[in-house]
C-alpha cells in the first residue's frame, strides 16, 4: 500500500537524521495498547522541550470482533511541565495530543476508488484522534502512561450536540466518546 | 511536619476525576471494531416480531400511520428528539428509517444511533444507506440489524426494504428478489417499498419495473430534503424524506381508500405535493 511505503520512507528519514546531533532533542521508543491505536502500536518519538512528535505502526490481529489490519500514525503531544512526586517518581498528569491514524485494510481507502464520483467521500482510512495522557516516570529512562482518546466524529458530535451525550452516557457524556489504553516509552 | 492542604486536595480531586473518567471509557483497539453495543431490540427480526404481536393485539385498523425518518448521520441528538416526538403520536404504528444511520461506518456511530432506536415505542425498521456501508459498515449492519433486503406485512399491506447502494454493493437492487417479494400484490391493499436512494437519475427504469410489479409507493432518503415525484407515464410515486439534521420527518397515513403523505417537523405538518418529472435527465 502506498501509505506503507510512505511510512517506511518517513521512518528512514528519522533514522537518517541524527537526532542526537540536536543536543536538546530526546528520542525514544513508545509502545502502546488500546485507545484506538491497535492491540500493539510501536512508535518512534522525538521530544524538544514540551513538544513531542511520533510516528508509529500498529497491529490488530483477526479477532471475533475485529478484522486483521495494520494502523499507521503520526502524532503530536504536548507535555505540561506540572509534576507531582509519587514515592520518588514524577507523575505528570497534563499531557495532550492530536494525531492522524490511518487504517490499512482493503475495505478502507485513502484515495477515493474510481467507481465513485469525485468528492463523494472523504478517505475512510483516515481518522483524527485527540488524546490525553497521564504519565509516571518509573526510571530515568522508562515512563509508563495511561491514555484516553476521542475520535474525530466523537469530538465533533460532543461539541455539536452535548445534550445527547450528557443524557445518554455517564461522566458528563464522555463515556460515549472516550476510549482508554496504556503504554510505556523508553528514552535512548 | 508542614503539608499543603490545598495542593493535596487538588491532587486528590484530580486523581478522583481521572479514575472516574477512566472507568467510564472503553478499551478499544481501533475505530473499526465490529462489536457495536446494540441490543437485539433494533434488529429487523425483533421488530418484525414486535409488529406482528402488535397487530394481533389491535386487530384490523381502519387507518394507521407510519413515521419516516432518514439520514440521522452525525446528529444522534436531533434523531433522539424526532423519536421522542414520534413516540407521542398515537396513530403511528411503526417507523421506517431510510438509511445513513452512520456517516463513516464506525462502531461508535452505530452505537449512538442504536441508543436512540432503543427508545422508540413503536417497531422501527432500518434500511442500509451508502454511508452505513463505509469502512466495515457492511459487517456492522449484518451484526446489528441483520439483512439488507427484507419484508414484512401489516394490515394487509406489504412493506419491502431493499438495498440500492450501487457504489458500495454489486448487483443491487436485487430485482429477482423484489419480484418474488412483490408477487401476490392483487390480494393486498398496498405494496410499498423503501430504500435509501430514490431510483437513480441514470436508471429511472427501476421505477417502471417496480410499477410493473404492482408497487404503489416508494419511500426513500439520501437527498436531505423533502421531495415527492413520479415519472410521467409511469406514475409510481416516490417520496423522499429530509434529513434528521433538518429536524424533519415524513408521515404516511394509510387507509384502504388511499394514502397521504405529509412533510413534518415537531411542530407542524404540510401535505406533500406530488410533482411529475420526465424519465430522462
Amino acid at each position: 500500500m502506498a501509505i506503507g511505503r510512505a511510512v517506511v520512507l518517513i521512518f528512514s528519514l528519522f533514522g537518517a537524521i541524527n537526532v542526537s546531533a540536536f543536543d536538546d532533542v530526546e528520542d525514544y521508543l513508545d509502545l502502546q495498547s488500546g485507545s484506538l491505536m491497535g492491540l500493539a502500536h510501536a512508535s518512534y518519538g522525538a521530544r524538544l522541550d514540551s513538544h513531542n512528535l511520533m510516528i508509529g505502526i500498529g497491529y490488530v490481529p483477526e479477532l471475533s470482533y475485529h478484522k486483521e489490519m495494520l494502523l499507521y500514525s503520526l502524532r503530536y503531544r504536548y507535555e505540561n511541565p506540572t509534576s507531582w512526586d509519587i514515592k520518588g517518581m514524577a507523575f505528570t498528569p497534563f499531557n495532550f495530543g492530536v494525531g492522524v491514524l490511518i487504517g490499512d485494510h482493503p475495505d478502507l481507502f485513502v484515495q477515493l476508488p474510481e467507481r465513485y464520483p469525485d468528492g463523494y467521500y472523504t478517505p475512510s482510512a483516515f481518522r483524527i484522534i485527540f488524546n490525553y495522557q497521564a504519565a509516571l516516570q518509573v526510571t530515568p529512562q522508562l515512563q509508563a502512561y495511561f491514555d484516553m482518546s476521542i475520535m474525530d466524529v466523537g469530538f465533533i458530535g460532543y461539541i455539536r450536540e452535548p445534550d445527547f451525550y450528557h443524557d445518554n452516557y455517564d461522566y458528563i457524556g464522555l463515556e460515549g466518546i472516550m476510549n482508554w489504553g496504556f503504554g510505556a516509552r523508553y528514552v535512548f | 511536619m508542614f503539608f499543603n492542604v490545598k495542593k493535596l486536595k487538588a491532587k486528590f480531586i484530580a486523581l478522583l476525576i481521572f479514575v472516574f473518567v477512566l472507568s467510564g471509557c472503553d478499551y478499544e483497539v481501533s475505530p473499526w471494531s465490529l462489536d457495536a453495543d446494540c441490543s437485539d431490540e433494533v434488529s429487523v427480526a425483533r421488530n418484525i416480531e414486535r409488529l406482528k404481536a402488535y397487530e394481533q393485539k389491535v386487530g384490523p385498523r381502519a387507518e394507521y400511520q407510519v413515521a419516516i425518518i432518514s439520514d440521522p448521520q452525525q446528529y444522534p441528538g436531533s434523531f433522539e428528539k424526532l423519536i421522542k416526538h414520534v413516540n407521542t403520536l398515537p396513530e403511528v404504528d411503526f417507523i421506517l428509517l431510510t438509511g445513513d444511520l452512520a456517516d463513516t461506518g464506525t462502531k461508535a456511530e452505530y452505537e449512538w444511533v442504536c441508543k436512540v432506536m432503543e427508545k422508540a415505542k413503536q417497531p422501527i425498521f432500518a434500511v442500509i444507506g451508502n454511508h452505513d456501508a463505509l469502512a466495515f459498515g457492511k459487517d456492522l449492519w449484518a451484526r446489528v440489524f441483520g439483512p439488507e433486503d427484507y419484508s414484512f406485512t401489516y394490515q394487509n399491506s406489504k412493506f419491502i426494504a431493499y438495498n440500492d447502494n450501487k457504489y458500495e454493493f454489486t448487483n443491487v437492487p436485487d430485482r429477482d428478489w423484489l419480484a418474488a417479494e412483490a408477487a401476490g400484490d392483487a390480494e393486498r391493499d398496498y405494496t410499498m417499498v423503501f430504500s435509501h436512494i430514490p431510483p437513480w437519475d441514470f436508471d429511472l427504469t427501476l421505477s417502471q419495473d417496480l410499477k410493473d410489479l404492482g408497487v404503489d409507493l416508494g419511500v426513500h432518503g439520501h437527498e436531505h430534503s423533502f421531495d415527492y415525484w413520479q415519472i410521467t407515464g409511469v406514475q409510481l410515486p416516490h417520496y423522499v424524506v429530509t434529513s434528521t439534521k433538518k429536524k424533519g420527518f415524513g408521515l404516511l397515513t394509510i387507509n384502504p381508500a388511499g394514502y397521504t403523505l405529509e412533510n413534518c417537523t415537531t411542530s407542524s405538518c404540510t401535505v406533500a405535493q406530488l410533482r411529475n418529472r420526465n424519465a430522462s435527465l
